[in-house]
């Protein structure tokens, strides 16, 4: 090998080694500057999704027109095609009312925020949203819909954030179970099952916690914790006993895989 | 003038890449596997471009993949900035053994080698998830997550040289060898 390649394979080692003893927050101020650099790409790519979602749900509104227009030969393609515009249209203003609704009644301060991108890795759970510290987003600050809990925020930049959800197993809530005593720590699974919506998993229940299949699972709201207490996580799918504790299996309140809209906790009313 | 040309043409292959990841959802007819881009595209790079240049897309291909990947939540980071830089030199330098053949026209090596880059990159990811979270969880579908993105690498990796061959040869030297089929 090359004397000259041999310093150019040092020199890069030598950069690999340093970047690696940075700190988590000079390693995080990085990442959102990348961020930074990638969202006006993932915003044109979300506008583009969008754009071509649409246009799948009208080729599909036209196929539900073709089999109507089968059985109802005197009704109107014309007039069809503008009743199922304004059903889009409605569905979406409810959508919208409700989510409305839902942060005019809450007592937190609610930042709406919508999901940009999603996490292209194998083993993490994340969402990118098109919020950042401009607009008073702050590391640890939970993410919420009217329906549930989504997760947290991990890494901010200016107008955009990385949100860790409830189903990655690095993200940990305390919780409650309704009509108990119960209290455990929520998180997500490593491998989430292919197809599902994703599981949780509350650990630390007692062994003999007579919990039943349907029943809420809360935060629980501990102090200098990140989460409040009273956010609903999901319902509780089975009860299983191990050695030294009681674990249940929680499906998630919100359907993670479909969210397009959520809201930043930012601070209290 | 063509190594600069090429190592521009892999800057942008690897960022559209960590782009179109993005867009593309896990497939859950193969275990909600993901379809995995980036090191095919640098495999092709590395095989292709002489070593310096080889290490100039390792440098910037790990680095945008950690910061693509990085993972920090309560102040733990999983995979340090870094790891990847590593990893894509490695990989980078045994690829580049391929390089003299590869001026020779044959390319064959790239599907192996993009395949195994693949599936070891997401091996690596797994591993040190596990030392992180110090624990092993192994199963089948960690395996099929693993090994299908290398499959699906292999098929992309043939569809990649074919078509950046064939935009090469527009330019006046193309950096690709013109037989090798």
């Amino acid at each position: 090998m090359k004397k000259l390649n041999i310093i150019l394979l040092l020199v890069v080692v030598a950069v690999a080694v340093y970047l690696s003893v940075l700190p988590p927050g000079a390693m995080q101020s990085l990442q959102a500057s990348f961020l930074s650099v990638l969202a006006p790409f993932l915003r044109t790519g979300t506008a583009v999704q969008t754009q071509l979602g649409n246009v799948g749900k009208g080729l599909k509104t036209l196929d539900e027109l073709e089999v109507d227009n089968r059985r109802l030969s005197e009704e109107n393609r014309e007039l069809l095609a503008t009743n199922n515009l304004l059903r889009d249209i409605e569905a979406e203003n409810n959508k919208l009312r409700s989510a409305l609704e839902y942060r005019e009644r809450s007592v937190f301060k609610l930042l709406p925020a919508r999901i940009i991108g999603r996490d292209s890795s194998t083993w993490w759970n994340t969402v990118k949203i098109n919020r950042g510290f401009e607009e008073g987003v702050e590391t640890d600050q939970p993410v919420l819909t009217e329906v549930g809990l989504v997760g947290k925020v991990t890494t901010v930049a200016k107008n955009e954030s990385i949100i860790v959800l409830i189903t990655d197993e690095t993200c940990r809530v305390a919780s409650k179970i309704e009509g108990s005593r119960e209290q455990g720590i929520l998180s997500g699974k490593r491998i989430q099952e292919s197809g599902t919506a994703g599981e949780l998993q509350l650990n630390f229940l007692t062994k003999n916690a007579a919990l039943e299949p349907g029943q809420k699972v809360y935060t629980a709201g501990v102090s200098n914790g990140v989460f409040p207490s009273g956010i609903l996580l999901g319902t509780v799918k089975e009860f299983r006993t191990r050695p030294l504790d009681g674990q249940a299996v929680v499906d998630p309140a919100v359907d993670l895989s479909q969210t397009e809209d959520v809201f930043v906790v930012v601070g209290a009313k | 003038m063509r190594v600069a040309a090429g190592l521009l043409a892999t800057f942008l292959g690897v960022f559209l890449a960590l782009l179109l990841q993005q867009a593309f959802p896990p497939v859950y007819a193969l275990h909600g596997s993901r379809l995995l881009l980036v090191p095919a595209i640098f495999c092709l790079a590395a095989v292709s471009l002489p070593f310096p240049a080889m290490l100039a897309a390792a440098l910037f291909t790990g680095f945008v993949c950690d910061l693509a990947y990085l993972h920090v939540v309560g102040g733990q980071v999983e995979i340090a900035l870094g790891c990847s830089i590593i990893f894509f030199v490695i990989l980078g330098s045994i690829a580049n053994g391929f390089h003299p053949s590869f001026e020779r026209g044959r390319w064959w090596p790239l599907i192996p080698l993009s395949t195994v880059g693949t599936s070891a990159y997401i091996l690596l990811q797994f591993a040190m998830i596990s030392l992180r979270r110090q624990s092993f969880e192994f199963g089948d579908v960690v395996a099929w997550r693993i090994l299908i993105p290398g499959a699906l690498a292999a098929v992309f990796s043939v569809a990649l040289y074919f078509a950046v061959r064939q935009l090469a040869g527009l330019l006046p030297s193309s950096p690709f060898p013109r037989r090798g089929f």
